[in-house]
């Protein structure tokens, strides 16, 4: 009996090495363990043996009965791994197979750049305001200090309505209509529409424009610098140089032409510069005393500054668009870019 | 403008490089906008005499010349030109040479002769495009000098951009002054010495001023028995050097003293004035002249003109006549030096569509105190170049002599304004360099002050030139450009931040376009102006008021020539335009202003068409349909807190008659929806279908309430229930839900539509809807018996009303 024990053992872990489904494994079980099984039978001879016999192969029988239960363990779990392994080989996809995106529409790149201009602002303390785009002479040119016959005039080349109102040439209106109804202190960005009479692959009839306006009781040119240095560090990078240079327009006095070192060759002088390293990108100034007076501010009490930039012409920097009528084709191709 | 660097040195002295001197202007407010060099190509050409000339031994159409170019050595040189002969000046390329074509001079060999150079036609040296043969120089040129140097070519040329407030810097002098307040260093003025003879001026003229407003002073001077003829070299060189016509030496002298002195002027040819006077008068009416480019012109009584004693001879400080114009047989001439008003000029400029270098002045403003001193220096040029005798004195009528501005500036308020900490003498200095007279003020209680401080008081007299200094703040700002704008602090400002008001149009804008832009859409921007026969395009009725659009006085074009009233029409060429260049994925919209009669409200406007997607495996293209444009409508209402609205079916021609839809918000039209209209779709040239949608903006943002408050989640669970009703096919698929709703009570939570079935299934002329009914109570867990008996009321009543049938 000890050597059928022995066998079996031998025989079921030989049979083990062979087992590769569940099915065989529980089949070999039962050839061994099953109420027929060949173990069953064999401790069924055990009632034949000698009382000096019998707890010595009671005790060998559970040692090879406990021995073979963990090695069916053993192969189960193996079992079990190898075929949950070949099932998730089996459920293997192609991962390159494009992703369901959801389709992202994009906006359009002068309102990207018209959005975070308003973004720069308004963290300094500048409430967006809008203002119409129909005006009046009075709003457009004379309240801003700017008469009939005044050769400034000449620079805006003015679209007129037929019932005598025009389309505004620039945002400035807007700080005419906000300081007739604010008292100081009043900050504001006003974006926008501004319309000039001119088609060509650097101007477009319709164009953006970011008009500011800081009143208060004191407010100094060298804060007028400090807003703007800001804003093109935001904008365009911290190592961004800024230039002030004197011009002229009719409602801010001092005035400035306000340059930035040339995005492109940073200040070394190329052809986008024309070779100066400096590109103009705004209009700023002193609020003129005369517009004070024209909203009933009094010049003495308050003082202020404006600026303006066209947003088309900052978007350009970073774009290089050669022709920026480009912008209003509205080209899916062209949008899809930015 | 232009000027010159060599010329700007006869006025004032500097050491500045062209570059330095640009940079210089720049910063001080005159803008340099080119630089450029002139003669660049001719380094290395020199001034030539050619002392003989031999036949070439091996070509009959060469010569061989011996040329002095100033050194011990005569060059031989072999030439070509038939103009060549003994004795002839003539620039020579040296050995080293570079022309403007490229070509290299080097020693060569021609026809077995050495060659040491070549001598210059215009072409060659890329002066002109005479290549017929050498140029020929003035016998009297320096043998072996530069060719630039000897052309008056060693110079550069600047252009500057002049604001309008700056009528003084419209000159060399003027240029100079602001030289002179960035190096302190004097102007030199032209030296005039006038030889006059013995003829009275007041004897053989008269001036008369009939307008005094228009015409605050008048000048004029003779000068007699001139010869008419070209201008000497360096003369012509400087005009043309800045871009001005030469014409003859008495228009070239003008033009020269115009250029030196920002005064314009005019000669008359003296014997062609009837009764040989001057009278300064506006146009009678039905007056006519015919002006120096020779075309007639009509003038008008608000019109300043010079006349004679019959009829005018010049268009008043905008262009001369043509009949009174110095020509070659001119003797006597009669120089005019005046001032005009601005606005007059300005007005007549433009009515008459004339731009002259005279009338750009006057209507900035001229300078009345320069009217003399560029009189007398023209008279002085004219004598000196054209010969003649120049009569005794000056006819100088002057109505409207002005005494000088006087304004009161303020240090103190100097650096208030800038944010600077100047002292007084500093500003005093800046505004005695540009020639401001300054008188310090004595403040009322103090003692005689030495020097003036920060609590002075300047008065401050304006020069004459200086038209744009009438108050306070322009005396800033001259400090402020020569102080330096660079050296004005840079700071944040100290003020408080005003209170923000929130603005719901904005917060409203800015949701819609973040919810289409997830959606798919891109965002297009449009001009404002369209062309008005966008709104028959569209097939809007005929009654409509959004036909009644803005319309332009000075369109570009008639496709840009009326304001749009709806964003639809530029949608749909957008589409168009797209659809042309083979892109048909088109999901695009636009958010913007209309104007509607004297309104600006805003828009939202929306288009799909052609296949939307991204046309890849998982995610293929699809052709839009109405369901696709009405969810990006709700979802536009939902991310606005919008839930109280509905849609209705209308007869708008731009949509399909059965397929379009307007949004009610308490049972007001606030946009619209749908498929268009075949013919829309035709005029538009789209071979697909297209669906569109507007939205007012201004009735979202009135009608949105951001305000977010908690509601207690639900404790009790809900409990589904299913249902399956067949209708008549027409009926309306949201009239079971109203009921639900209405039947259900507090007690419905939700109803949802999830399926609509027509077919076999059912019989002909029906349709099945199901319906998905979430019933639940706040106050405790339905039972099952409560929730059927509710169903089946529900059910009934489903029956009652729309003789709806259960499906099984
Ligand atoms: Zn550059």
């Amino acid at each position: 009996m000890k050597e059928e024990l022995e066998a079996i053992q031998t025989e079921v872990l030989q049979a083990l090495k062979q087992i590769n489904t569940q099915d065989q494994l529980e089949s070999l079980r039962i050839e061994y363990f099953g109420r027929k099984g060949k173990f069953t039978d064999v401790m069924k001879g055990m009632g034949k043996l000698s009382k000096e016999e019998r707890p010595i192969l009671g005790k060998l029988a559970n040692e090879v009965r406990s021995s073979l239960s963990d090695a069916f363990e053993t192969a189960k779990t193996e079992l079990d791994c190898k075929q949950q392994e070949q099932q998730l080989k089996a459920e293997s996809i192609d991962i390159t197979l494009p992703g369901r995106k959801p389709t992202l529409g994009k906006a359009h790149p002068v309102m990207q750049v018209l959005q975070r201009t308003e973004e720069i602002f308004m963290q300094m303390g500048f409430q967006v305001v809008t203002g119409p785009e129909v005006e009046t002479e009075h709003y457009n040119f004379d309240a801003l200090n700017t008469p009939p016959n005044h050769p400034a005039r000449d620079l805006h080349d003015t679209f007129y309505l037929t019932d005598g109102h025009l389309l505004r040439t620039h945002t400035s209106p807007v700080q005419i209509r906000v300081m007739e109804n604010q008292q100081p202190p009043v900050r504001i960005i006003v974006p926008g529409k501004a319309y000039r009479v001119d088609y060509d692959v650097s101007h477009t009839p319709m164009f953006h424009q970011v008009e500011g306006l800081l009143v208060d009781r004191h407010v100094t040119f060298s804060e007028l610098k400090g807003v703007l240095v800001s804003f093109a560090r935001q904008m365009f990078g911290a190592q961004t140089q800024m230039r002030f240079r004197p011009h002229f327009f009719p409602f801010t006095e001092p005035s400035a032409e306000v340059d930035i070192s040339c995005t492109v060759c940073q200040g070394k002088g190329c052809r986008s510069c024309g070779h100066t390293g400096w590109i103009e990108i705004l209009g700023a100034g002193a609020v003129d005393p005369e517009v004070f007076r024209a909203v009933n501010y009094d010049p003495e009490q308050v003082t202020g500054f404006a600026f303006g930039m066209g947003v088309e012409r900052i978007a350009n920097l970073q774009f290089r668009i050669p022709d920026i009528r480009t912008f209003y084709e509205n080209d899916l191709r062209f949008l899809h870019q930015f | 403008m232009n000027i010159t660097l060599n010329w700007l040195k006869n006025y004032i002295d500097f050491d500045f490089a062209a570059e330095q001197l640009a940079e210089k202007l720049t910063m001080l407010g005159v803008e340099v906008e080119t630089i450029k060099q002139l003669g660049v190509a001719l380094d290395g050409v020199v001034v030539g005499k050619v002392i003989s000339i031999k036949p070439h031994p091996n070509a009959d159409k060469l010569v061989l010349c011996q040329v002095d170019i100033g050194k011990k050595d005569k060059l031989q040189i072999v030439c070509g030109a038939p103009n060549v002969h003994d004795g002839m000046v003539a620039p020579v390329a040296t050995i080293g040479t570079e022309l403007h074509s490229g070509v290299f001079i080097k020693k060569t060999k021609i026809r077995g002769e050495e060659s040491y150079g070549m001598l210059c036609s215009e072409n060659e040296l890329g002066i002109s495009p005479d290549a017929a043969g050498l140029m020929e120089l003035s016998p009297e040129l320096s043998i072996g000098t530069p060719l630039t140097e000897a052309l008056g070519l060693d110079d550069t040329v600047l252009e500057l951009e002049i604001t309008p407030n700056r009528p003084d810097c419209l000159s060399l002098i003027g240029v100079a002054r602001e030289v002179r307040a960035e190096t302190g260093n004097e102007l030199k003025h032209p030296q005039i010495e006038l030889n006059e003879s013995d003829t009275e001026i007041q004897d053989i003229t008269s001036v008369t001023i009939d307008a005094p407003e228009l015409c605050p002073r008048y000048a004029a001077r003779i000068i007699k028995d001139v010869k008419v003829g070209e201008s000497p070299d360096w003369l012509k060189q400087r005009l043309e050097s800045v871009g001005i016509a030469v014409i003859n030496n008495i228009v070239d002298i003008t033009n020269y003293v115009l250029m030196e002195y920002g005064q314009p002027l005019h000669a008359f040819d003296y014997h062609k004035l009837n009764e040989n006077r001057i009278v300064v008068r506006c146009a009678a009416e039905g007056e006519r002249i015919t002006t120096l480019d020779e075309y007639e012109r009509k003038l008008t009584p608000d019109m300043l003109v010079i006349a004679d004693a019959e009829k005018p001879v010049a268009v008043a400080g905008v262009m001369g006549g043509h009949e009174t114009e110095i020509t070659d047989s001119t003797r006597d001439v009669l120089l005019e030096s005046a001032y005009f008003s601005p606005s007059s000029i300005r007005t007549t400029a433009k009515t008459m569509g004339l731009n002259t270098e005279a009338s750009y002045r006057f209507e900035r403003g001229a300078d009345p105190e320069n009217v003399i001193p560029a009189l007398n220096r023209a008279a002085q040029l004219i004598a000196e170049l054209a010969g003649g005798t120049l009569c005794k004195g000056i006819v100088d009528v002057y109505p409207g002599k002005r005494e000088p501005i006087q304004i009161t500036l303020r240090p103190e308020r100097v650096n208030f304004i800038l944010g600077t900490e100047l002292e007084a003498t500093e500003i005093e200095q800046i505004l005695s360099r540009l020639g401001f007279g300054i008188e310090m003020v004595q403040q009322e209680g103090r003692d005689q002050e030495v020097a003036p401080t920060e609590d002075s008081v300047f008065q401050i007299t304006v020069p004459s030139f200086r038209v744009d200094i009438t108050r306070e703040i322009d005396l800033i700002e001259e400090v402020a450009r020569v102080y330096g704008y660079d050296n004005i602090p840079t700071t944040l400002p100290k003020g408080d931040i005003p209170v923000l008001v929130p603005n719901k149009l904005t917060e409203v804008r800015r949701r819609i376009k973040n919810f289409l832009l997830s959606s798919g859409m891109m965002e297009a921007i449009n001009y404002s102006f369209v062309h008005p026969n966008c709104f028959e395009k569209i097939r809007l009725s005929e009654d409509n008021p959004l036909r009644d659009a803005l319309k332009l006085q000075n369109p570009l074009s008639p496709e840009m020539s009326v304001l749009r009233s709806t964003l639809i029409p530029s949608l749909l060429n957008n589409a168009q335009h797209n659809h042309n260049h083979q892109i048909n994925n088109i999901a695009l919209f636009e958010i913007s202003t209309v104007f509607v009669q004297d309104k600006e409200p805003a828009r939202v406007s929306g288009i799909l068409a052609g296949e939307i997607g991204d046309g890849v495996y998982g995610n293929p293209y699809k052709h839009p349909d109405f369901f696709d444009i009405k969810g990006i409508v709700e979802g536009a209402l939902e991310v606005c807190g919008i839930t109280d609205y509905a849609f209705k079916l209308t007869d708008e021609p731009t949509f399909h008659p059965g397929r379009n839809a307007e949004l009610l918000l308490d049972s007001k039209r606030i946009g619209i929806l749908g498929e268009a209209h075949p013919e829309v779709l035709e005029n538009y040239e789209l071979p697909y279908k297209a669906y569109l949608f507007e939205l007012d903006l201004n009735a979202l943002a009135g009608a949105t309430d951001f305000a977010k408050r908690f509601k207690l989640i639900p404790i009790y669970p809900s409990i589904q229930r299913d249902l399956a009703i067949v209708v008549d096919k027409e009926m309306q698929s949201d009239l079971p839900i109203d009921i639900i709703y209405s039947t259900g009570g507090k007690l419905v939570e939700s109803v949802k539509l999830f399926d609509v079935y027509v077919g076999d299934q059912v019989a002909e002329g029906k349709k099945s809807l199901a319906y998905t009914i979430m019933y639940h109570s706040a106050t405790e867990t339905l039972t099952d018996k409560a929730v059927n008996d509710l169903h089946d009321k529900v059910i009934r009543k489903l029956n009652q009303e729309l003789n709806a049938e259960l499906r099984m």
